[in-house]
């Protein structure tokens, strides 16, 4: 190696030190002055959006003049509205919702549903839904097959904002469509804010092949109480391929179940059945709160697991609170067992501190 | 709708548009409303002066608005009332905020004029 | 034969030694700076996405899908903070957790300060076995409330290990995360760190979160509420090489799709795949990562689709050690872990069934984190020894520090950018000077000592000594800048 070479190879690599500390330095400053400048920007207006925010813009005055805003800090006061939005609702809302409509930026916004930078498609997305624009739905729904699950999360998200259940079905369909698919957890909430008009998508969704999807479809039936997908939630805590729809259908059916859900729940809570699912089934049970459990809890409380026992005496007391002294004499007879404890008494003693006990 | 009478309302959130809105709202009804920004500085403004009533953002980084309610309702000065300010109608933050002494609760998005009968209504209960 | 000849020998070999290791340290530490750089740029770019996520979606922590957690706490003699800690973690902002505190039969106030503060009563319940536990559980306590979910296990002492293994039988909920008792969690650090569980609940099966250094910063309550930096060095260079390492090469591994370690302070599993590869492992010292390397031959036996998550933005502080002596023991002793377990999960390296664990993880552990150690002291010896009996040229040594330290420092510098980029925690335009000159300092002296303690521990597990557990003195979180240097085992 040639000791010029070297040399410059050594310069070089301060020089990059060099380069990147300052670079360091100018990030933090960039940072620091982008901040500022948009607060210098937004001054001026800063009182107006707050009074209309504030829903104290009784002569539309504030809002007049931020329509009236042009230039770089039109783009500010247009991105602060839009975060305002999401932190307001009602009247205000519709104010900025308004506001955000004369100035262009929902149809702005409708157009960048189809730009090359994903960024501007999730932000695009974003401002429709916020701006609960239902015509842009059709859009939206295309969207959710973007190529990045960036996108396709905001495509979700907004059309849970806007909540028309026309976009339940393919939404569904996109949660398990893709390996990243869509976040289940955002894909749940859309569902849940369209009400109960996406009750025929959930009960596709709960025969969808993708088990991401089902489970998406079966926790929304629990949590939205959607009574008609009882039987299918049913089959799939019989024999779905996967242990975790099959624990989200028992907590559904806790939720939304009736007195006929009690038998297949208890017939999930013996031996054989994988212990964490017994468990879900256990809570399930007392969520359930139907007397026709009682014979399956009943036979649990002497089960060699002790959680498990303990779950089912807790449940019992759950559905039958005047169960406390049968299960007291019950108690008593426990043999002490190191290694299995006192299920019941535990039981009793817990819901006793809750005072959940009556005698 | 003006109940306010200068009283002191300590306001506390790390986002800057719900703490200007939420200040500027109650201001214009007649409160006298101390904004900082994050769990910190509300517990130190808590323990200077006493405030007449607390609104406080449940989702701040370092000490978080349940944090300071806990500091709040331990430090066994006269019962304050507070409000607590969420961004989802989480049953856990509700629960865990009435246990440990929240007053009421405002879930995010938030309808400003519901917030100001509710911290009316809280200021008349609590005279 | 004279010192002379005895000289002219020593120098032959030195030569020809160089002639053959002299290329290949140098093109080693190319390639693993190169590839670290490379990580970093896959960070960013991860980071970038995620950033957008998050500004896109505007207040979007979920509540939908979220499983519940059982925080496990194992504590042996940790009277000082252990009901700060307990505190801090039951107000942690999550839908659905429970605390799991294990009393490894400590022998100091631990337990009795516990049932003052949370006025515990004793309930008649066995801890079931779902992982087989050796010692024996003496009581289990409970608030006597009924509400609050905490629960407390009694057990005669047995290490660590056992401590975490009960708290993962006494565990009611879906994921369980194992933390330190003197880790201090972010209030939002749970929803973070469950975030890609609730994304993807059925093939979720770990993740992670990132952890920083929290020395010199202002913690109240348990709660970080003032970034600062430690006013002494070693805790300073720490900070910088928790950036590179556990946030970026965590991030860019995970995008990859194949990330391995899963920080000690603060990791989530799933509770049934962890009792179905039968726990924490007594024998090894790397346990997370063992655990994680278990789960993955585990589900990759069994042909089963499956992913673990990773969360950059920072979840967990912990406390680093500020004495050379203490982290003398935990470079050692992580070292060492980390041998025993690549070495005992050695039928996983280059087999097509392991897919990217086997190919490119595992392969790139031991390269360039097990064998680096030895690589950089055969360097330094060479340079050290050459220079001395002439042998060496000062282009080489020139060569060989700028490609294994000044090549370094730049990647470093790279990883602090995206941090300030990304993250921007560490506030005070005063600590970027110094977090610069650390990551710049790291390279001389820190580095070289690490070198040396990390191939002590690998020869101590050679040779098959026992590891001995370090003492833990501790005086508590709270209470500002200087505390006592303590022991863990988490990395």
């Amino acid at each position: 190696m040639r000791p010029q070479s070297l040399d410059i190879a050594i310069a070089t690599t301060g020089w990059l030190c060099l380069g990147m500390m300052l670079l360091i330095v100018l990030l933090r400053v960039r940072r620091l002055l982008r901040a500022r400048r948009q607060v210098a920007l937004m001054a001026p207006y800063r009182r107006d959006l707050l009074v209309v925010g504030a829903g104290e813009d009784h002569d539309g005055a504030g809002a007049r003049r931020l329509a009236r805003t042009h230039g770089p800090a039109a783009g500010e006061v247009m991105g602060s509205a839009v975060e305002m939005l999401g932190k307001v609702r009602g009247t205000p809302a519709d104010e900025l919702i308004h506001l955000l409509t004369i100035r262009g930026e929902v149809s702005e916004a409708a157009r960048r549903l189809s730009s090359l930078l994903a960024v501007r498609r999730a932000r695009a997305a974003h401002v429709l839904g916020l701006c609960q624009q239902d015509p842009a739905v059709p859009q939206l729904i295309h969207a959710l097959g973007d190529s990045t699950v960036e996108v396709r999360a905001a495509a979700a998200h907004a059309l849970g904002l806007i909540g028309n259940p026309v976009a339940a079905p393919p939404l569904l369909r996109a949660v398990g469509a893709t390996d990243a698919g869509i976040p289940a957890c955002v894909a749940a909430e859309a569902l849940l804010a369209m009400g109960t008009g996406v009750a025929g998508a959930l009960l596709d969704g709960l025969a969808d092949p993708q088990p991401r999807t089902r489970d998406v479809a079966a926790h929304v039936s629990g949590v939205g109480a959607f009574t008609r997908c009882r039987p299918q939630l049913r089959a799939l805590l019989r024999d779905d391929a996967d242990l975790t729809v099959r624990q989200t259908c028992a907590a559904a059916l806790g939720a939304v179940g009736g007195a006929e859900d009690a038998e297949v729940l208890g017939r999930h809570t013996r031996q054989g059945v994988p212990l964490s699912l017994r468990r879900v089934c256990v809570a399930a049970l007392g969520d359930l709160g139907d007397p026709e459990a009682l014979p399956a809890l009943a036979m649990l409380l002497h089960d060699p697991d002790p959680w498990l026992a303990e779950l089912a005496a807790a449940a019992l007391l759950q559905i039958d609170p005047g169960a406390g002294s049968t299960l007291s004499d019950m108690a008593g007879t426990e043999a002490t067992d190191p290694r299995r404890g006192r299920p019941v008494a535990s039981a009793l003693l817990v819901a006793g501190l809750r005072g959940a006990v009556t005698e | 709708m003006t109940l306010g009478g200068g009283a002191r309302v300590l306001l506390a959130d790390d986002d800057e548009d719900i703490r200007d809105l939420v200040a500027f709202k109650l201001g214009q009804a007649g409160y006298a409303v101390q904004a900082v920004d994050d769990g910190m500085s509300a517990w130190e403004a808590f323990q200077a002066d006493l405030p007449r009533m607390v609104v406080l953002d449940v989702m701040m980084p370092g000490l978080s608005g349940i944090d300071v309610l806990r500091k709040i309702r331990g430090s066994g000065a006269p019962e304050v009332p507070v409000l607590l300010l969420s961004s989802r109608s989480q049953d856990a933050d509700i629960d865990l905020g009435f246990a440990i002494g929240a007053t009421d609760y405002v879930i995010k998005p938030f309808s400003p004029r519901e917030l100001l009968h509710r911290v009316n209504g809280l200021l008349a209960r609590t005279r | 034969m004279s010192a002379a000849e005895v000289l002219v020998v020593v120098r032959g070999g030195l030569e020809w030694l160089l002639a053959l290791g002299a290329a290949p340290v140098l093109v080693y530490f190319t390639v693993v700076n190169t590839f670290s750089l490379l990580i970093i740029v896959l960070a960013a770019l991860e980071l970038r996405m995620q950033q957008h996520r998050d500004s896109a979606e505007v207040a979007s922590h979920v509540g939908e899908l979220i499983p519940g957690v059982s925080v496990i706490v194992p504590a042996h003699n940790e009277q000082a903070g252990v009901v700060q800690a307990v505190k801090a973690l039951l107000t942690l902002r999550y839908p659905r957790h429970e605390v799991v505190v294990v009393d490894d039969g400590s022998t100091d106030q631990t337990l009795q300060c516990l049932v003052d503060a949370f006025d515990l009563v004793p309930v008649p319940r066995a801890v079931p076995q779902d992982v087989p536990v050796e010692a024996v559980v003496r009581q289990v306590l409970v608030p006597r409330d009924g509400r609050t979910r905490l629960v407390v296990v009694s057990k005669d002492n047995s290490g660590k290990t056992e401590a975490v293994n009960t708290g993962i039988n006494a565990a009611t909920e879906t994921l369980v995360a194992i933390i330190d008792a003197d880790s201090v969690l972010e209030p939002d650090a749970l929803l973070r760190v469950a975030r890609p569980f609730s994304d993807d609940p059925i093939r979720m099966v770990a993740s992670g979160g990132s952890v920083r250094a929290a020395n010199g910063s202002r913690i109240v309550d348990g709660r970080v509420v003032r970034v600062q930096l430690s006013r002494r060095w070693l805790p300073r260079i720490q900070v910088v090489e928790y950036f590179r390492a556990f946030l970026l090469g965590r991030a860019g591994w995970s995008r990859l799709g194949c990330l391995i370690l899963i920080s000690g302070a603060f990791g989530l599993f799933r509770r049934d795949l962890v009792v179905e590869v039968g726990g924490l492992n007594n024998s090894s010292i790397g346990e997370d990562f063992e655990l994680v390397l278990r789960l993955h031959r585990h589900l990759r036996d069994q042909g089963r689709d499956y992913r673990l998550g990773f969360v950059a933005e920072p979840v967990a502080w912990t406390e680093v050690p500020e004495s050379l002596a203490v982290l003398r023991r935990q470079r050692r002793r992580w070292h060492r872990g980390l041998w025993e377990t690549l070495s005992a999960y050695r039928g996983m390296l280059l087999r097509p069934r392991y897919g990217r664990v086997g190919f490119l993880a595992l392969p790139y552990y031991w390269v360039f984190e097990l064998f680096a150690p030895l690589l950089e002291a055969l360097g330094l010896i060479m340079l050290a020894a050459g220079l001395a009996l002439g042998v060496i040229d000062v282009e080489f040594a020139l060569l060989f520090l700028l490609l294994a330290y000044g090549y370094a420092a730049f990647v470093t510098l790279c990883a602090l950018a995206v941090e300030e980029w990304g993250f921007h925690r560490h506030e005070r335009w005063r600590d970027l000077p110094l977090i610069m000159a650390a990551s710049v300092l790291e390279n001389i002296g820190y580095r070289q000592l690490t070198v040396w303690w990390r191939l002590e521990g690998w020869w101590a597990s050679l040779r098959g000594k026992k590891q001995v557990w370090g003492v833990m003195t501790r005086t508590g979180f709270d209470g500002g800048a200087t505390r006592a240097g303590r022991d863990r085992a988490a990395r």
